[in-house]
């Protein structure tokens, strides 16, 4: 990936947008303290400090998934991203950020590189980032120890590969939702939303 | 909701203190697009509104209008501060009600006694006056709160023993008691095991030391708000300390935690209110940039200009992280610098004075209750000074009149109204 590069094409838009995920993900774990901080190493990434998690099963479980999704957005067949924070011991689902994601499926027959510098997609998806960190001044304490776990929605025809079952969209009852920013790679679009369950207040 | 005009929370997320249970984002929304131009008329009239409630409310449970109005200046007021009133609404609230046993076990008023005491400089008094009052003595909410505070302080001995006491009291819910215990025994565990590992390269530390390391540790605590944030930074020196087996004060609260007595405390505590019972008097409300005396072994005293600045240490010569610059960025214009170095003269130090803490008041408070119990109290208003003065603010004398009368029109006109409506209609 060198500054260089002008244009886009749908195997490095998919590539950035897997990136992305990764990183992202591990943001989630790390603010929303799903995994204990000690185990996250700091790493720098889109010009910010980003935290990384060293927990070896953990690690070998996002690659895979980042790595599957790879392919699922090399073949603009994924349609959405959610990950679901559980309560561990009620199995509850207290939050879910849920990444939707446009794919231009003309991008599959013209090979041709869209104009987007990498720069300006890095910038978008460091705002999205931050603003992920930022959630933390509204959303509730995580009280209880909880488990994550991934979705991906992609298109009905799809094979399901081994390691992933189908499964609900698990979605919280009288939440309320907050948009995030998006960001585009003119291939991809990904617009963030986390929603949480409502405060009984007011 | 529209994206993109939706991101103002984005811009000022440096002025919204987390909650515990989370903001609802409408509400963020609007209290921050409100606060752009002051306290904004909507926000006066509403807060009124409230006021003119818990005066004029004659139903059965007094408490919900506090529950509602404590809750909904958490919501408007995201920055806290001055304007928001909390910290008096809460004390008001339970001042209010500390008579009215009903109340003692009621998950509402036990969570607002923890919010106030999350808003004292000592909260650990304060779990010790309500369990000396009895309030919330089978809620496990106290006992949780109770044991986070001691976590906090580094003390994780004593913070576990509260949960016993709260298995002997039976609180309720015994489920959530029994999972945050675990959690404690948990985090404990996982402290104790770091400990191990660097203590075998390190020597004994410095107390500051100490107080770094600890901040490392907290492990899962960090996801708790610490609002607090240089308060408990400071404590936790002490909490260092006192885990290192070194008496810091010669407090008998300190050398060993002291079992309740039921019998010991009702004839020592409640009854009889002594101010001085309280060992170590709480410091005043939380201020920042408060530290107490320390000895600063080997550190220079930092030399003065003759412009009177002082003359700082020079930095380290190189940052061990990358700055981030952008690269269309403009070269930052300066801010004017407005204080003027030969007027702004030394901070000078604060003189010592008594503190009125919320605790005391507390105490007062509740021996004056005492007091006019037994017929002892000399004056006595013949005005209905509850009323004036329950809720936050103040009332005057026309405003509750204005109240009543009110309260007596509005079904008379709404009469009208319909029927003006049915003739309309017709």
């Amino acid at each position: 990936m060198t500054s260089t590069l002008k244009g886009i094409t749908l195997k490095g838009s998919a590539e950035l947008v897997a990136e992305f995920f990764s990183f992202g993900i591990n943001s989630i774990l790390y603010q929303r303290g799903i995994y204990p901080p000690e185990t996250f190493s700091r790493v720098t990434n889109y010009d910010m400090s980003l935290q990384l998690t060293t927990d070896p099963k953990l690690k070998n479980y996002l690659t895979n998934v980042v790595s599957q999704l790879k392919e699922w957005l090399f073949e603009c067949t994924v349609q959405k991203l959610v990950l679901v924070i559980t309560c561990l011991e009620t199995n509850e689902v207290l939050e879910r950020w849920q990444f939707d994601i446009e794919c231009d499926k003309s991008a599959k027959e013209s090979s041709a590189p869209r104009e987007k510098s990498i720069k300006t997609i890095q910038d978008e998806i460091r705002s999205v980032i931050r603003q992920i960190t930022a959630t933390v001044t509204f959303l509730p304490l995580l009280e209880t120890p909880c488990a994550f776990d991934l979705l991906v929605y992609t298109d009905k025809d799809l094979v399901v590969p081994d390691k992933w079952e189908e499964s609900g969209p698990q979605i919280i009852d009288q939440s309320e939702e907050v948009r995030l920013r998006s960001f585009t790679t003119s291939i991809h679009r990904v617009n963030s939303m986390v929603a949480y369950k409502k405060t009984d207040s007011v | 909701m529209a994206e993109g005009g939706d991101m103002e929370w984005e811009l000022s997320k440096e002025n919204i203190q987390p909650l515990r249970r989370g903001r609802a984002i409408s509400a963020l929304h609007e209290a921050l697009s409100l606060q752009q131009d002051g306290l904004s008329s909507a926000i006066n009239q509403q807060r009124q509104a409230f006021e003119s409630e818990l005066r004029m409310y004659d139903g059965d449970d007094p408490l919900d209008v506090w529950d509602r109005y404590i809750k909904w200046t958490e919501q408007t007021f995201p920055q806290g501060g001055k304007e928001s009133n909390l910290a008096t609404l809460l004390e008001r609230a339970v001042t209010r009600f500390t008579e009215e046993k009903k109340y003692h076990d009621d998950p509402r008023y036990v969570d607002l006694w923890i919010k106030f005491a999350e808003n004292c400089p000592e909260p650990l008094d304060i779990f010790r006056y309500m369990q000396a009052q009895g309030i919330g003595v089978t809620q496990a909410s106290l006992y949780i709160a109770w044991s986070e505070e001691y976590e906090n302080q580094g003390n994780c001995r004593k913070a576990d023993l509260v949960y016993q006491e709260g298995f002997k009291k039976c609180a309720e819910p015994h489920d959530k008691l029994l999972q945050f215990h675990k959690a404690l025994q948990a985090r404990v565990s996982r402290q104790v095991m770091m400990n191990v590992e660097e203590d075998s390269d390190d020597e004994p530390k410095q107390p500051e030391r100490v107080s770094l390391a600890e901040l490392k540790h907290r492990g899962k605590k960090k996801a708790i708000a610490p609002i607090n944030r240089t308060g408990s930074a400071i404590r936790s020196i002490s909490g260092g300390m006192q885990s290192h087996g070194a008496p810091v004060l010669g407090n008998a609260s300190n050398s060993r935690l002291v079992v309740f007595d039921e019998n010991k405390t009702q004839s020592a505590g409640p009854s009889e209110p002594k101010l001085e019972a309280w060992a170590a008097p709480p410091t005043s409300r939380a201020k920042e940039n408060e530290r107490n005396p320390e000895k600063w072994c080997g550190v220079k005293v930092p030399q003065k200009s003759k412009f009177g600045h002082t003359v700082m240490a020079p930095p380290p010569p190189k940052p061990t992280f990358q700055p981030f610059v952008e690269e269309s960025d403009q070269p930052p214009t300066m801010t004017p610098c407005k204080i003027n170095p030969a007027v702004n003269t030394v901070l000078s130090a604060r003189k010592p004075h008594r503190e009125e803490t919320p605790l005391k008041r507390l105490q007062e408070h509740h021996q004056q209750q005492k007091e006019a119990e037994s017929g002892k109290l000399q004056e006595q208003s013949m005005y209905c000074k509850e009323l004036l003065l329950s809720g936050a603010t103040e009332f005057c004398f026309e405003e509750l009149r204005a109240e009543r009368y009110f309260k007596k029109v509005t079904p008379e006109v709404r009469g009208q109204m319909d029927q003006a409506c049915a003739s309309a209609s017709n």
